[in-house]
């Protein structure tokens, strides 16, 4: 009787384990199949081993994003599977910040996706510890058709003479703003605003209204980045912080005129909300005008988003973000990049399909520019008239506004960046809680940023 | 020979032992997987520079030597979790004696009663409850709202405010006192009535008989308590990483987050491990402390 007990025990005990090693993948698909993706579910499991000589290839892919990303995106993969028998493609998705820390343990686990969404942020990181496949053979054999994306866009998905990375979509810093309450109030907003014209709106806007300004919080980086662009200071050098700690405090002064003049928003109101979330932005989200902002930094890509997170009846404007130069500022970006990752078994397969995700009109066609404006020329102007107003708006932004007074971007980011990130956004907390002045907030940046860089 | 195998076989799954092995497997191979490893090599890379993406690389006590000598948020978040676990451990438990007493007597309602007071330890610790917390304290919140009805005129930024933030932190874990609650009130039953009964012919008043009976026989249940809450205060994590985030100015910033934000957003795997360890040792002190107090305020005669 024990005997079988054991015996029974262990069987069970087989059985659980390997529905404990399906379930990691099995949840991932469940996630996707609210796509019409469920007929590969259940044969999903053991994604790797499965490609064999039967010529059956199993492919995932990985991104961060919304609701409609994920929707657009798998759809998209599924046609591919679709047109080319045999191979299937399983999407993994994520939030923003989970998706760094997934991507991150998959890599150590030497497991990475074969198609990953590469961030500008990380690109050096992943580079640099051999987790990308370089696709310049496959741009010079032709499996990559990159002919149509201009030289600037290829060059920001390049380090050390290697392409890594082709861009999704282009956007460009744009901010977002109140045009309903502007109008109203006889303000009118220009594109390329000097920080005096700014200030001078922000204190107009304030009189006028009681509505404040929110100046970037807890997220400054890409600003910095921007606003230093106009001095020319890179942000980052080989193991330094560029510029000098007197070339930082002009940024923190825009800050300390705020708080004394009262147009700038009290740092309370950041408290509450998930900083980085549309919907919860002060520009949109509030319910006085005390803790409201008639403009909020973002990107070209998420005017639809911003548009329809506003209340009813509010009309959302799009313009460059200040700055002291601000034509030496502007830059085109990727808003993300498709890279293929170092532990793939079917690097051409995956090629291929990043092919298909950027040159194919079938593709777009479903994924709609949600990326941004396409990086293909030839697929931009193909999809600008299937676009609604809001699309075809930031597509004039981004060819009428930022184009003509662009310049390339600056480098990625080196690895400890985003603690220097960090250091920005308490110093500017502080900043805006009073306990720095602009010069001392500027020293302090500097000093402890020079710090951490040193120490990498 | 091929009998004798199969014999030795039979006899194999029929010793005791075996049957020992594979039940205990499920819990072992847990264990294994689970516990040891990770400690292991948890521990190896708090030696290492370790950013997840490129291979640990030993630098001996590198790690260390910076936490003590070069990180004042180091100091500040120990300085923040001290704070929440000496605060809002002793208010819990006071809180919870003072409900299960209330609780003691039994009504027909009393179970419903204790349900209801129980209920916020299951779900107080969850993803939707701190969400719900920081509506609660928003500037256009029910506290605030709350406050507006009786006539204060107020858009206080709660969470917002250096010197109330940790508190919104420590009223929401003094609100999770229902396990201890439960525990206090098992306890309270086995007080034997004899001993009240004695008391009241001796003339002894409700007031006495609380502090002469109910706590000294409770000590050893407020002992265990406390060295559970103590713990769990320590390695409080959802509350903040989800309400605060540790603003303002770090003022929130438990020891935990910390370490979660060295280890997943700045890629210091290798110190985020160091910090883990170091917390441990902590956590080990103050446990060793409280257990070297016992003997001054412990009762431990049997009933």
């Amino acid at each position: 009787m024990k005997k079988k007990i054991a015996l029974l025990m262990s069987c069970c005990m087989a059985a659980a384990s390997l529905a404990g090693c399906g379930g990691s993948s099995a949840s991932a698909t469940t996630a996707a199949a609210q796509a019409p993706a469920t007929t590969q579910a259940s044969t999903a499991a053991p994604s790797k081993e499965a490609s064999g000589g039967s010529g059956d290839v199993k492919l995932t892919m990985s991104w961060w994003g919304n609701q409609v990303r994920n929707e657009r995106t798998q759809a998209a993969l599924d046609l591919y599977s679709e047109q080319n028998k045999g191979v299937t493609i399983e999407g993994q998705f994520s939030e923003w910040s989970d998706y760094w820390n997934k991507l991150a343990t998959s890599a150590a686990g030497q497991s990475l996706p074969d198609l990953v969404q590469m961030d500008y942020m990380y690109i050096d990181q992943y580079v640099k510890n051999n987790l990308l496949v370089d696709l310049k053979p496959y741009i010079e054999k032709g499996d990559l058709d990159v002919s149509n994306i201009s030289e600037n866009t290829m060059a920001s998905g390049t380090v050390d003479g290697g392409v890594y990375a082709i861009c999704a979509g282009i956007n460009s810093p744009a901010m977002m703003y109140n045009k309903t309450l502007l109008d109203k109030n006889g303000i009118t907003i220009k594109d390329y605003m000097t920080i005096d014209d700014f200030e001078a709106v922000c204190r107009q806007v304030y009189e006028k209204t009681g509505y404040k300004t929110s100046i970037v919080y807890g997220t400054a980086q890409t600003y910095l980045d921007y606003f230093m662009r106009a001095y020319d200071v890179v942000l980052f050098g080989d193991k330094k912080m560029g510029g000098t700690a007197e070339d930082y405090i002009p940024f923190f002064q825009m800050y300390e005129t705020g708080l004394k003049e009262g147009w700038l928003i009290d740092p309370g109101v950041f408290a509450e909300i998930s900083i980085g979330s549309v919907e919860q932005d002060p520009l949109v989200n509030g319910s006085s005008p005390e803790t409201m902002s008639w403009c909020a930094f973002a990107n070209s890509n998420q005017l639809t988003a911003v548009q329809n997170a506003a209340p009813e009846g509010v009309t959302i404007g799009m313009t460059t973000w200040p700055s002291p130069d601000p034509k030496k500022s502007g830059y085109l970006k990727s808003s993300q990049f498709f890279s293929v990752g170092a532990h793939t078994k079917n690097p051409d397969e995956a090629v291929k399909v990043l092919n298909y995700l950027v040159n194919s009109s079938d593709a777009n066609n479903i994924l709609l520019g949600e990326r941004g404006v396409p990086a293909s020329s030839k697929i931009a102007q193909e999809l600008s008239p299937k676009m609604d107003a809001i699309n075809q708006e930031i597509i004039r932004y981004i060819n009428e506004v930022v184009t003509p007074n662009s310049s390339p971007i600056n480098p990625p980011q080196p690895d400890g960046a985003s603690e220097v990130f960090n250091l920005l956004n308490q110093v500017q907390e502080q900043l805006c809680y009073g306990t720095f002045d602009s010069k001392a907030a500027a020293e302090e940046f500097y000093n402890s940023a020079n710090k951490i860089m040193s120490q990498k | 020979m091929k009998e004798k195998k199969r014999e030795s076989f039979r006899h194999f799954m029929n010793r005791e032992s075996t049957a020992g092995f594979v039940f205990s497997l499920p819990f072992s191979i847990g264990f294994l997987m689970f516990m040891v490893v990770p400690m292991g090599l948890s521990l190896y890379y708090s030696f290492c520079d370790y950013n997840i993406l490129a291979p640990p690389v030993f630098v001996g006590m590198k790690n260390y030597i910076k936490m003590f000598t070069d990180d004042p948020v180091f100091l500040k978040t120990i300085g923040v979790t001290f704070y929440f676990a000496f605060v809002s451990v002793p208010m819990r438990l006071v809180f919870a004696l003072i409900v299960a007493l209330i609780l003691f007597r039994t009504t027909k309602a009393t179970a419903f009663y204790r349900a209801a007071y129980y209920l916020p330890s299951i779900i107080g610790g969850s993803v939707a409850v701190a969400i719900l917390w920081k509506r609660i304290f928003a500037t256009d919140g029910v506290i605030n709202q709350l406050l507006r009805i009786i006539g204060i005129k107020t858009s206080f930024p709660w969470l917002g405010n250096v010197n109330t933030a940790i508190w919104t932190l420590i009223i929401l874990a003094v609100w999770q006192f229902g396990s201890s609650m439960l525990i206090f009130l098992s306890s309270l039953k086995q007080i034997p009535v004899t001993l009240y009964e004695a008391a009241r012919v001796d003339g002894a008043n409700r007031f006495s008989q609380f502090f002469k009976i109910t706590l000294p026989l409770l000590t050893p249940t407020i002992f265990f308590n406390l060295v559970m809450q103590t713990i769990n205060g320590f390695l409080a994590f959802t509350q903040c990483f989800i309400i605060t985030q540790g603003k303002p100015l770090n003022s929130t910033l438990f020891y935990t987050v910390y370490m979660y934000q060295q280890s997943f957003e700045f890629y210091n795997t290798g110190y985020g491990a160091a910090l883990a360890w170091v917390m441990l040792g902590i956590i080990g002190l103050i446990t060793l402390i409280l257990f070297a107090t016992k003997k001054f305020w412990v009762y431990t005669e049997g009933v």
